[in-house]
């Protein structure tokens, strides 16, 4: 099943069409586009916490994991689809905070720290999940309004993942006004380089940092339970999607969302296109694309400039 | 040929020049004194000099050879050594392991992967000759983040010496001395000899007049004067320009 | 002496001061004797253990003699160069499938072969990774080493994914099974478990040796010198780089012999083993024993082999969360890990013997 991650969306909702090339091709983009925005929503959180606060959050796999595990709870004892999306943001959001608040407020700076702590978080999360709900993999459930098709001429695309795009591309709107336009944005960007600055001028930046992690780790749960229904949640995701977070994040660039969407579109098209024209490749498409952006432009294709 | 030749170097951080268009040279034996004002350009042309920044344009020429792509380890290997203005130590070392790893770098053997690095005589000696001159060798085995500031400044430029440079870029030796301390390093300075050439950021008017046969004037990047002690001792732009700082630094003394 | 052990793994800077032993123009009987003292012991308890313990505890000994070395590895980069990797599993991981590999798939019978091909060939990849790996590590990136961890990382990853996709070759996610116990290793000389022991031993004391060896060359010292201030180590004239990237190859090396050591000792090579739950082993290891110190990773080993196994023997499926745990505790309470603090218990001790 985790060799299935990577193998892409796997909603037996396969798109078939009895066309030729050109419709094979515009049905790949659609595929890439869609898994490209849910690896956008992925790795927004992240991206968020690490660009934008410096602050590294290796459980991120595992929080998207749990927000998928707590809206697909909620979706199987209520039947509602949003009841669980508001229930997964929520509750991941919480649990960030509790790691924000407990863990990472001590560890400011100090990276390796960071990183190997919450590691460790990931890893009890992901053992946490498969004590509570077991081994085997959940099948999200595709909610009503969104169930179906779209037909275009003789193509079919499935409205959920017109939908995601949807989502994914009203939260770049969201986070891209943040960063640019906002006070938040601005000062959270004065408050990376010069934290004492920030504080004097009266501003509670600790503040500031405990809300934008919270925000980060409630926007991993947010994906989770959008994408249960194309990728599915089993216990051990977490460690893929935390590799699929690392490709997006190392070949868009760091600090500017702009970078993770432009990731987020590398990695899901040249994935989904070579899983499509190359199958015997598949998986490597993706990595190559990481190593060659990592010799030629290590700080990232959109990245502040670090290399 | 002049040892140290600078040609319309330049540096340039977003819209603004650092250093703009430097021009100059050193000769061979020379005493060479960068003077300025706060923020006027002269760490980063140091940093420019040892190849720490790379220029945006013109060259840096070292014996005949340009040196202005050179890595910084490169240049070292050519015989330019330089000590920083914020001490930079091995803090968590002894002094003679400071020593020994400083007296490394330019050596035959730094690669080597058996054969103990304390053991090694050759090293051990050296290190000895240069703790003893600097009067560091009876606390070779404390750890420098142990010492006072003024030990750690002496065994600063201690080690910029380890490698036998034959050009000698020191950046504020007084920074932070007291009067004694600081006249202990004019003294060391002059006593380095002819074979070293000497250029030298300073702020110590003291430190400058002993030992400086030419001075430097940076001011926002670019040479503003140039000559003998005694000309800019007299020269106006440098009285507008720096001495006033002077007057204000020297009553903080 | 003036010196002491400085704790401190995380306080920014990985620290490690020199080996355990003093230097050896300071040596003399009273200061040889309580460093080297405690290292002879416990070689020989090791050497005799077989004779009066179960053979399954010979075999938890054994594993902590491999995950000894494979942290006594990652350390070279961690605690001497300050250079925090957390890809290391996957040179572990990809010794031990060569190593099964040329077993199962390439009918290499002889157990040195094996060994020194392996060792080769991780040190190849090493070698390949780093040259990616380094361009996101800058100048004095201890202190910042944020984009080389979350790279080494992937690295690790992707090599596990690739380990799953290739089938043909390992096995797939079922893992690559069915290796035996080294064989040809010496004329007439039949390997089993008890045998194995002792020949993990050999090989772990030789390499350890090795790697202490390196930590006091020169290059060792340069290495610690780069961990300290690499600015001004290239202001001595040393590049930097080359050493950083020749002491990831080494590591990298000296990780994938532990890991022919681990395909040897449970026969069976899974992708698991180059991916991130490997990775946290490993570096639980180091940092619980402390980075700062050499001997640090083997108490480290010790530790969490011993902690995995009381796990499998009462709570078998939350070992992973008890890690989690041990991870946590470790980083919030004891960062500079317990090997210092028993350095330091066991200097006052022998300082109060010696009195």
């Amino acid at each position: 099943m985790s060799a299935g991650l990577l193998a892409g969306p796997t909603d037996g909702v396969l798109v078939s069409t009895p066309g030729g090339r050109v419709s094979t091709f515009i049905i790949t983009t659609l595929n890439g586009i869609s898994y490209a925005f849910i690896l956008f929503l992925l790795a927004a959180g992240f991206s968020l916490t690490f660009g934008v606060m410096g602050v590294i959050n290796l459980a991120h796999g595992a929080l998207y994991v749990l927000g998928a595990y707590f809206g697909l709870a909620i979706v199987n004892s209520l039947g509602s689809f949003w009841a669980g999306v508001v229930v997964a943001a929520v509750g991941v959001g919480l649990v960030g905070l509790g790691i924000y608040f407990f863990f990472l407020r001590h560890l400011y700076g100090k990276v390796p720290e960071q990183a190997v702590l919450t590691i460790g978080l990931g890893y009890a999360l992901a053992n946490i999940i498969l004590w509570v709900w077991g081994p085997f993999a959940k099948m999200g459930m595709t909610p009503e309004l969104f169930v179906g098709v779209v037909r275009v001429g003789d193509l079919a695309f499935p409205i959920y993942r017109l939908f995601i795009v949807g989502v994914g591309i009203a939260v770049l709107i969201v986070l891209w006004w943040m960063q640019d336009k906002t006070r938040v944005g601005a000062i959270i960007r004065a408050g990376m380089d010069n934290k004492e600055m920030t504080r004097s001028l009266g501003i509670n930046y600790g503040l500031v940092s405990t809300a934008v992690f919270l925000f980060g780790a409630a926007l991993a749960g947010f994906a989770g339970i959008l994408g249960a229904p194309v990728l599915g949640a089993f216990p051990s995701m977490g460690d893929a999607l935390l590799l699929l977070t690392l490709m997006v994040v190392v070949v868009g660039g760091t600090g500017y969302i702009q970078g993770t969407v432009l990731g987020a579109l590398i990695i899901g098209l040249v994935d989904t296109f070579g899983k499509a024209y190359i199958p015997q490749a598949a998986l490597f498409t993706s990595y190559v694309i990481f190593i060659v952006v990592l010799l030629v432009r290590p700080s990232g294709l959109i990245g502040r400039k670090v290399f | 040929m002049a040892l140290l030749e600078v040609r319309d170097l330049s540096v340039h951080f977003g819209g603004l020049a650092a250093v703009q268009s430097v021009t100059f040279s050193v000769e061979q034996g020379e005493r060479l004194a960068m003077i300025g004002p706060n923020g006027a350009g002269k760490t980063t042309l140091f940093n420019l000099l040892t190849g720490q920044l790379k220029p945006s344009g013109g060259h840096v020429l070292f014996n005949g050879k340009d040196i202005t792509h050179l890595s910084v380890h490169g240049r070292t290997q050519l015989g330019i050594a330089r000590s920083f203005q914020i001490t930079s130590l091995f803090p968590n070392e002894t002094v003679r392991v400071n020593a020994l790893i400083a007296l490394q770098g330019t050596r035959a053997g730094r690669f080597r992967m058996f054969g103990a690095f304390s053991k090694d005589r050759e090293l051990r000696n050296a290190a000895r000759d240069l703790l003893e001159k600097i009067d560091l060798w009876d606390k070779r085995d404390e750890i420098v983040s142990s010492l006072a500031y003024g030990e750690q400044r002496k065994l600063e430029m201690a080690l910029s010496l380890a490698s036998e440079p034959e050009l000698l870029l020191l950046d504020e030796p007084s920074c932070g001395l007291t009067p004694t301390e600081s006249a202990d390093i004019t003294a060391r300075i002059k006593d380095l000899g002819s074979k070293i050439t000497v250029l030298m950021i300073a702020h110590d008017m003291d430190l400058v007049f002993g030992v400086a046969e030419r001075i430097i004037l940076l001011h926002f990047g670019e040479i503003t004067a140039e000559g003998a002690p005694d000309e800019i001792r007299a020269n106006q732009t440098v009285k507008d320009i720096y001495m006033g700082s002077h007057r204000a630094s020297t009553a903080g003394n | 002496m003036a010196t002491q052990v400085k704790p401190g793994v995380f306080t920014g800077k990985l620290f490690a001061r020199r080996a355990v032993a003093t230097a050896p123009a300071e040596r003399s009987a009273r200061a040889f004797l309580p460093t080297i003292l405690p290292v002879i012991v416990i070689g020989v308890l090791i050497l005799l253990l077989p004779t009066f313990v179960p053979s399954y505890i010979q075999s938890l000994v054994t594993k902590m003699m491999i995950f000894a070395l494979f942290g006594v590895s990652m350390n070279i980069l961690w605690g001497f160069a300050g250079i925090p990797t957390f890809g290391h599993a996957a040179f572990f991981g990809f010794g031990g499938y060569c190593a099964g590999i040329l077993i199962v798939h390439g009918g290499v019978g002889n157990f040195w072969i094996n060994l020194v091909l392996a060792f080769l060939l991780t040190g190849l990849l090493a070698a390949g990774l780093g040259i990616p790996a380094f361009r996101v590590y800058g100048v004095g990136a201890s202190d910042n080493p944020i984009y080389f961890l979350l790279v080494t990382l992937a690295f690790g990853e992707l090599l596990s994914r690739v380990a799953i996709s290739a089938r043909s070759l390992t096995g797939g996610s079922t893992g690559l099974a069915g290796i035996p116990y080294p064989q040809g290793v010496l004329p007439g000389l039949h390997i089993n478990s008890h045998s194995f022991y002792f020949l993990t031993f050999v090989i772990v004391v030789v390499c350890l040796f090795l790697i202490y060896r390196l930590v006091n060359s020169h290059y060792g010292y340069a290495l610690r010198g780069i961990h300290d201030n690499e600015r001004r180590m290239q202001a001595l004239g040393y590049n930097t780089w080359l050493y950083k990237y020749t002491s990831y190859i080494v590591a990298g090396a000296f990780g994938g012999v532990a890991g022919v050591l681990f395909a040897y000792f449970g026969g069976v090579m899974v992708p698991g083993n180059m991916g991130m739950a490997m990775t946290d082993i490993v570096f639980l290891i180091v940092i619980l024993g402390s980075a700062s110190i050499y001997l640090g990773p083997i108490v480290g080993a010790i530790v969490v082999v011993g902690v995995e196994y009381l796990a499998s023997l009462y709570v078998p499926d939350r070992w992973p969360l008890i890690m989690g745990a041990i991870i946590v505790f470790v980083i919030m309470v004891i960062p500079q890990g317990i090997g210092v603090l028993l350095l330091t218990g066991w200097r006052r001790l022998v300082r109060h013997g010696a009195s």
